[in-house]
């Protein structure tokens, strides 16, 4: 087949997704950036009048910006981290196990597979003062119950939630990694005298670091754009003390109907993340060679 | 690592705590859905005393005010569309991008990392072109959501399978005069049947549990199951019914839960093999 003749079909098969792709995200993305420049409301939607960046100056100047700014990124490191410690531990651990009863792997992912927004439901009912069985137990055998989702501990709660939901992804990432290592290796280690922990230190966990290191930054994303299972557990408010970037920004927009506030907050934790993104690819490009 | 049956013992013990720790809200729930309101406020403890089925029942008898299946229908809808209209695109994408090397430099990386992007910076134009397009709360337009979400997805996956594939049958059939699509049909998609139902599968739960859009995109024709539960919380003017809450809450995560069950294989496939190559 001809250079020319591959190209023309190659455009022909990747067309229909690059077009829906540019409706989907090319046109909002533009939108976003026209409106944040702009002064503009819901009647005002066709004309925005453009002011400068006015918008980005609110949200720069809004303790309440940097606050969940902070309170997300606090969010993802601890859980990102706990959840990857954890996963490990249990991956590790549990591996002679789930080597020969596989199926067990399916009871542990099931986590995964309810609804974040239906789990934060869950703890709405499970942690209930007098209908959750949590507090429940807690009185019986302590006499006394936290309230879990009071300022100053809903943070601990909502990072508990996030771990129990998540890690079983960590886990399951990990063990795959982990199932993978040829055994002639740690067979080829034990004849040198390695065996044991020190076959973790020295074989397994540095053949398992590229995994550990993608595990662990989708969990921080996953876990800095969390929205779900904190709106349905706290509702968007709380007194502020639970207000993630993305409840910032909903809240903005839906609630305060700040539309050129709003688009300025995603504008600037579009290029956050692109900040983000770029330092992980930098860093995973310069590892490739070695 | 030994394999003494005290070790593999304590090693069953701590999958046992795991799992129940993991899977407690859904445990949970579940009991508290078997209850009757009455035993729920005086023990709400994780054992039943008079197991039944009010709770269930009485969702359909509210079904006037919210009506589950509808939310359900309204879930599984989107969820097909999302997860069918992603393969459709993606599928002929992956395969220009793989075998024909088109799009490799721009698209891939763009729809790669469209992954690690917080989805709410979408969400406020989307609603606006929506409102102007009467696309808001309706199927399609939140099924054109679902596609977008699960597109990178599903398109590191395809890449990946089609990379895979022996490129010899596709020349053969190339010398024989098979067009590029008829070898799209005819070879490239039966053979990669396994990974395309495995896309479909963690497309469709994906779908099913999104919460953003369908909070922000509905309001009552189209309203997802993950967005219309929470309805139930209130239903009953004051004090929530508990045990109607619950049992709202286990039809709602049902069926990604039984498809969790049965294709776990697949789905932890697709989720190690989408982590690690994207």
């Amino acid at each position: 087949m001809q250079i020319s003749e591959r190209r023309r079909d190659g455009i022909w098969l990747l067309a229909p997704m690059t077009l829906f792709l540019l409706l989907l995200l090319g046109f909002p993305l533009v939108l976003d950036l026209i409106y944040s420049v702009s002064k503009v409301g819901f009647e005002t939607l066709r004309s925005p009048e453009v002011v400068g960046f006015g918008n980005y100056r609110e949200a720069i100047s809004d303790p309440e910006f940097w606050a969940a700014a902070w309170f997300s990124l606090r969010f993802a490191i601890i859980v990102a981290t706990l959840q990857v410690l954890l996963g490990l531990g249990l991956a590790i651990f549990l591996a002679p196990l789930l080597e020969v009863r596989p199926w067990l792997m399916a009871i542990l992912m099931l986590p995964m597979m309810v609804a974040p927004a239906l789990v934060g439901l869950m703890y709405r009912l499970v942690l209930h003062e007098f209908v959750g069985v949590v507090p429940y137990y807690l009185y019986l055998w302590n006499g006394d119950s936290p309230s879990f989702l009071g300022a100053s501990t809903a943070f601990r709660t909502l990072v508990t939630i996030e771990i129990l939901q998540w890690t079983p992804f960590a886990l399951l990432i990990l063990y795959t990694a982990y199932a993978a290592i040829p055994t002639s290796i740690r067979e080829a280690a034990a004849l040198d005298g390695v065996r044991g922990l020190g076959s973790l230190r020295y074989i397994d966990l540095p053949m398992m670091m590229p995994a550990i290191g993608v595990t662990y930054f989708i969990r921080f994303i996953d876990s800095f754009r969390v929205f779900d299972n904190v709106y349905t557990l706290v509702g968007p408010g709380a007194g502020g003390s639970t207000t993630t970037m993305s409840i910032y920004i909903y809240r903005a927009f839906f609630k305060v109907g700040d539309i050129g506030l709003a688009v300025a907050a995603s504008m600037l934790l579009l290029v956050a993340s692109f900040v983000v993104l770029f330092a992980i690819n930098k860093l995973t490009a310069r590892r490739k060679p070695t | 690592m030994t394999r003494s049956p005290a070790m593999m013992a304590l090693r069953w013990l701590v999958f046992a705590l795991a799992a129940f720790i993991m899977n407690f809200p859904v445990i949970a729930t579940l009991i508290t859905s078997l209850k009757s309101d009455a035993e729920i406020s005086s023990y709400p403890g994780l054992f039943i005393q008079s197991p039944t089925l009010v709770n269930y029942v009485a969702i359909f008898e509210m079904s006037d005010r919210f009506d589950i299946t509808h939310y359900l229908a309204n879930s599984l809808v989107m969820s097909l569309i999302g997860a069918g209209l992603a393969l459709l695109l993606a599928f002929p994408a992956a395969y220009a991008m793989v075998r024909l090397e088109i799009g490799t430099k721009w698209v891939m990386p763009l729809i790669v990392n469209l992954r690690a992007i917080p989805l709410i910076i979408f969400a406020i134009p989307i609603y606006l072109m929506y409102q102007q397009v009467d696309l808001l709360d309706t199927r399609l337009g939140m099924g054109f959501i679902q596609c977008l979400v699960n597109l990178p997805l599903v398109l590191v996956l395809l890449a990946t399978s089609i990379a895979e594939l022996p490129e010899e049958i596709e020349e053969a059939a190339r010398v024989d005069g098979a067009s590029t699509f008829q070898i799209l049909v005819r070879i490239v998609a039966p053979i990669s049947v396994n990974v395309i139902a495995a896309s479909a599968v963690l497309s469709f739960i994906y779908s099913w549990n999104e919460f953003l859009f369908g909070l922000i995109l509905t309001t009552s024709n189209a309203v997802p199951i993950s967005v219309g539960a929470s309805f139930f919380f209130a239903a009953s003017g004051g004090g929530v019914r508990w045990g109607v809450a619950a049992a709202v809450m286990i039809l709602a995560t049902l069926t990604p839960l039984v498809l969790g069950l049965l294709m776990y294989r697949q789905i932890g496939r697709s989720m190690t093999a989408g982590a690690v190559k994207g």
